[in-house]
């Protein structure tokens, strides 16, 4: 994999934030992976995939996708929004299905996950990547979906 | 292998007799148990664990990407 550099796209539109102003440990202090989250914009809209590969794990409010070099991106759809249990958002894909970049993933709607009383936030992992692999976009930035988020070499 | 993990996880859990429940959630097991005073979390990291994170009878175990499989397998062992 030396020299490949990935482009991973912003799985939803939103404010750029640092991973460590993700309210969950496993993300603030990248327990599986460095890499950079997104404050979404509410309303409903989908969320994308952020490279080409297949679906290895697919859940209502988190997914992976990993790349043919197996490079894998993790993007979890707000924070404990496993105890939402699925309800209220829409999965367009199954597990092991190929994806695009920018192809829909799953529906749902930031504000529905607020109003529940869970944080929104979309923290965007390099599994296993090292922090100094990874270049990413500047914290407070707005990216619309499907803008470059970080660049992954290695 | 993967069994093996498992069961060092299920292990250092405290037992088969102390996991109420238990689901792979993308990057973590999340554990419900008997009596949480029990887990052995350096054991826990030997297995693989990059953190463990206890609030009394439930305990999170980041296991990464690979957690619904062991969360299956230790599902097995159940």
């Amino acid at each position: 994999m030396t020299g490949v550099e990935r482009v991973v796209w912003s799985p939803v539109g939103g404010t750029v934030t640092a991973l460590a102003d993700v309210p969950d440990p496993v993300f603030s202090q990248a327990m599986v992976g460095p890499g950079i989250a997104v404050e979404p914009r509410g309303g409903r809209a989908d969320a994308v995939a952020p490279i080409d590969g297949t679906l290895t794990t697919v859940h209502a409010h988190a997914f992976v996708i990993a790349g043919d070099d197996g490079a894998a991106v993790l993007v979890h759809l707000g924070i404990d929004t496993v105890k939402q249990q699925g309800e209220g958002f829409t999965l367009h894909v199954v597990k092991g299905e190929r994806v695009r970049a920018g192809q829909p993933v799953v529906g749902w709607d930031p504000d529905a996950v607020r109003a529940a009383g869970y944080a929104p936030i979309v923290p965007v992992i390099a599994l296993d990547a090292q922090q100094e692999a990874l270049r990413p976009v500047d914290a407070g930035r707005t990216v619309e979906v499907g803008d470059e988020l970080f660049t992954w070499s290695g | 292998m993967a069994d093996e993990r498992a069961g060092r996880i299920l292990a250092a859990l405290g037992g088969a007799g102390n996991v109420v429940e238990i689901e792979g959630c993308i990057t973590r097991l999340r554990c419900e148990l008997e009596d949480g005073s029990v887990v052995d979390e350096a054991a826990l990291k030997q297995a693989g664990a990059h953190g463990v994170m206890k609030a009394g009878s439930v305990v999170q175990v980041v296991v990464g990407p690979e957690a619904d499989a062991i969360a299956e397998d230790i599902q097995d062992l159940l």
